[in-house]
């Protein structure tokens, strides 16, 4: 083999499919303001993507690793047995998730967001996770926080009604809880939501200290004052508030735009779920990971851990590149380019092959 | 197997006359972007890495745009063109590039790349000399490596890396047998074909 040859094979290596994002490169070419306002809008895109990698991390890991785990019997000291016994029966049929990445900046939150306090209520991001019916396949669907859509009526937090209105969609979230959330999504959609779950911000950091940190590739030093953040290029382990660093790092990597960190935060992705495979076989970390998880993961209706443990009992085989993640078609809101709406038809043809299980 | 790169698109329209038509109808640009832009993304995966790739085309594709006045409609084929674009845009990440390279020395293939599982199968031989080609690939000179990629990887012929890079064809050539001759001693240090098993 001469090395050409061996050349070309090590291009085919490295290469990547191009991802269905690309085509925001074409927007951007056809309209030149889109540059300046993803500019603007950064702000909000930020907080949306770092949360999206909790929101994986969160999704992975309670949904699938717990689970397993504590359905194997492994480092738990409990028996396998009980759960069968406890009559929890594993839902069949394709799955449909809501996740939440809350961006409280309440309490334990509050030190990543201290330029944060006047920010009017509270941020989140909203993936719609889609499970196939035979649990081969995932879809991450990521819907900007700003899209504005209409929200049915919905219960405050008082136990007021709320009259249906046109809004931002994570309004839902922030007036009416997960209930709200839920009800929201399933009526936009027309997708029947089986369980609507929130994350917050620090939980992610503490589910990836549980976890031993999480090994990536970093294609090029870090060091970055704003962030606090250090790190030389090359295979490296990052501990929980560094993975969150990365996850969140603006200027220091690319060229500060959304596109290369949500890259980058995929490569984070990816990580995570690969170290959280390993999970089931290590007694040690494990308390300190279900404790972590049981702290930061809300659920609707409620799960305790044998339901749990059910629900992700047909997961157990899925691997992380079945899942594939997308970003719901947009265009800029007409009334308000800083805000953006669904664009369709491709959006409800998006929700209608996830509704149907169909690829 | 039909590389991507060779695969011409089924639409007869000349690049060229779309960029000209692109001057009163911007939108004519688009079918150029629809047209290479994923072989453009493939080919600055294989050099930077999918993290920059999807920024770098979009950008080569503004800067194309803004250049389409000055565009030589006696070319057809755009690609040289688009292919010379992307060239300088990639050594604005030499580091990265370097720090790829150098990643390769030390990981196994599916930490860098998820690769498709028959990828994996037609990337065994190289694997095994992937060190020695790292190695090689980050100590040539940028410009020979321009050539050598955009011949290796980005498969473009003589003339259309002499058009890329605004060279003249012997230079290719000359730049092309240097850095292959390096390539080749690098290679000889390692026998990969005795170290698939």
């Amino acid at each position: 083999m001469d090395d050409l040859n061996l050349l070309r094979d090590l291009g085919r290596e490295l290469e990547h499919e191009p991802p269905a994002s690309l085509a925001h490169q074409r927007r951007r070419l056809l309209d030149p303001s889109a540059r300046s306002r993803s500019a603007r809008a950064g702000g909000s895109r930020r907080t949306r993507t770092w949360a999206m990698v909790a929101l994986a991390a969160g999704l992975t890991a309670a949904v699938v690793t717990v689970p397993t785990v504590l359905l194997s019997g492994s480092g738990t000291g409990r028996p396998a047995g009980s759960l069968t016994e406890a009559g929890v029966e594993a839902p069949t049929g394709p799955l449909n998730l809501l996740l939440i990445g809350s961006d409280t900046r309440e309490g334990a939150n509050a030190k990543y967001g201290p330029r944060m306090a006047d920010y009017p209520g509270r941020s989140d991001t909203l993936v719609l996770v889609h499970l196939a019916a035979d649990r081969k396949s995932a879809e991450a669907v990521s819907i900007p926080r700003d899209s504005m859509v209409r929200i049915p009526e919905c219960r405050t937090g008082d136990g007021k009604k709320a009259p249906a209105h046109v809004g931002m969609i994570n309004s839902a979230y922030a007036d009416g809880g997960l209930a709200c959330a839920r009800k929201t999504m399933e009526t936009l959609t027309g997708v029947t939501v089986d369980y609507a779950m929130a994350i917050d911000f620090s939980g992610f950091k503490d589910m990836i200290d549980a976890l031993g940190g999480v090994e990536i590739t970093v294609p090029k030093a870090v060091d970055d004052p704003k962030a606090k953040l250090r790190m030389p290029a090359g295979r490296q382990v990052l501990n929980g508030e560094q993975a969150l660093g990365y996850a969140r790092l603006r200027y220091a990597l690319g060229d500060g735009s959304d596109l290369s960190r949500i890259k980058r935060q995929q490569v984070l992705m990816r990580g995570i779920i690969k170290k959280a495979a390993g999970l089931p076989t290590d007694p040690v970390r494990l308390p300190a990971f279900l404790k972590a998880v049981q702290a930061s993961v809300k659920t609707e209706p409620g799960l305790n851990v044998e339901e749990m443990v059910a629900l992700a009992r047909g997961l157990a085989g899925m691997k992380p590149s079945d899942t594939r993640f997308v970003t719901i078609p947009w265009t800029p809101y007409s009334e308000d380019p800083n805000r953006v709406s669904w664009k369709q038809p491709e959006a409800d043809q998006l929700f209608k092959r996830i509704a149907s299980d169909s690829r | 197997m039909v590389h991507p790169l060779t695969a011409l698109p089924a639409n007869p329209v000349r690049d060229a006359d779309l960029i000209g038509e692109s001057r009163t109808d911007p939108e004519a640009f688009a079918v150029l972007f629809d047209r290479y832009s994923r072989m453009l993304y493939r080919y600055v995966s294989q050099r930077l890495g999918p993290e920059v790739a999807e920024d770098l085309v979009g950008e080569t594709f503004l800067i194309a745009f803004a250049r389409r006045d000055r565009y030589d409609a006696a070319y057809p084929d755009a690609r040289p063109w688009l292919f010379g674009i992307v060239t300088k845009l990639v050594s604005r990440h030499r580091r990265t590039e370097a720090a790829r390279y150098r990643a390769l020395l030390r990981t196994p293939a599916d930490d860098v790349v998820d690769s498709p599982a028959d990828r994996v199968a037609a990337g065994v031989t190289a694997r095994s000399a992937r060190p020695a080609l790292a190695r090689a690939l980050a100590a040539l000179p940028a410009r020979d490596r321009d050539v050598l990629l955009l011949f290796a990887w980005g498969d473009l012929s003589y003339e259309e890396v002499a058009r890329a890079l605004d060279i003249p064809i012997g230079t290719v050539r000359s730049r092309l047998n240097r850095a292959r001759k390096k390539v080749r001693a690098a290679l000889g240090n390692t026998d990969p074909m005795h170290e698939e098993a």
